[in-house]
């Protein structure tokens, strides 16, 4: 019986995307959630004054 | 901004306990399919991927049909928030589809009905993002943005069932494969319950980036109203 087709590196670029693009992703909604709330104390605080 | 509701901490923390029991899953239950060897098992993340960018399209829609009958821009903030996660999913769908598809179909893209309806899919949304850009006032927006999404959700019929009613090489999962389809295989049970596993994994980590995304678009329009307020 023939061994399966060697496609190891495929499967690992493939979840190389999977893992990044999801990681990317959290990372830009974490970088962006701080800017927006940095963003948010500084007008408050020019809104008060 | 309010503190991070306790019921979103328990689905984050569920949501990371689910991938990393998928993976387990995917790597060392499901057994290695017999022709294509270990490039099937992106078929697993690559499907649920997929299903989560369709899920929220629908969200989308759905949303848009919340602001049409409400005029509540927290619709609009939601359905922008769908749209963008749908993008980063559809998008990881089609490249890990293309990764499969080079060993696989010895070519890493053909115009093939499922390729070409879901690359028109993803430009039909990467449009809405554009032309979102172009709007200023907020009402406008919302309005041209609910239409859009419900006219744009066709899209995702029109390519769930192109594989179904299409001549296609793409393999169908659930029901028969064209004759022409490269790239089918029987699922055994244990291929079929890690499948199952991923889409709920896949599921879980749609509700939890949502629900994220959705209090990033909150915070963002208050920001907006603050700096409309000071001129």
């Amino acid at each position: 019986m023939d061994a399966p087709a060697d496609t190891l590196n495929y499967m690992i670029a493939g979840y190389t995307v999977i893992f990044g693009g999801m990681g990317l992703y959290i990372v830009s909604l974490v970088v962006r959630l701080r800017r927006l709330k940095q963003e948010q104390v500084d007008l408050e605080s020019l809104d008060e004054s | 901004m309010p503190e991070k509701p306790r019921l979103l901490k328990i689905i984050d923390i569920i949501a990371v306990v689910l991938l990393v029991a998928a993976s387990v899953l995917v790597f060392f239950y499901a057994p290695t399919e017999k022709v294509m060897g270990l490039v099937q098992k992106i078929f697993y993340f690559h499907v649920a991927s997929n299903w989560v960018g369709m899920l929220s399209f629908v969200a989308a829609a759905a949303t848009g049909i919340g602001y049409l009958r409400t005029n509540d821009l927290r619709w609009d903030v939601a359905s922008l928030a769908a749209v963008e996660l749908g993008m980063v999913f559809m998008v990881i769908g089609i490249i890990t589809g293309s990764i499969w598809a080079r060993p696989i179909w010895n070519t890493w893209w053909t115009w093939d009905p499922r390729l070409t309806t879901t690359t028109i899919m993803l430009l039909v949304y990467a449009a809405y993002l554009m032309l979102r850009q172009g709007i200023d006032e907020p009402e406008k927006r919302a309005r041209f943005g609910a239409v859009y999404v419900i006219v744009g959700a066709l899209s995702v019929p029109l390519t769930f069932f192109s594989i179904r009613y299409f001549r296609t090489i793409h393999p169908v999962l659930i029901g028969d494969s064209d004759p022409g389809a490269t790239g089918a295989f029987d699922m055994v049970p244990m291929m079929l319950q890690t499948f199952m596993f991923s889409l709920l994994t896949y599921s879980v980590i749609f509700i939890s980036l949502y629900w994220h995304r959705i209090r990033l678009g909150n915070l963002a329009a208050k920001v907006e109203q603050l700096k409309l307020r000071l001129g």
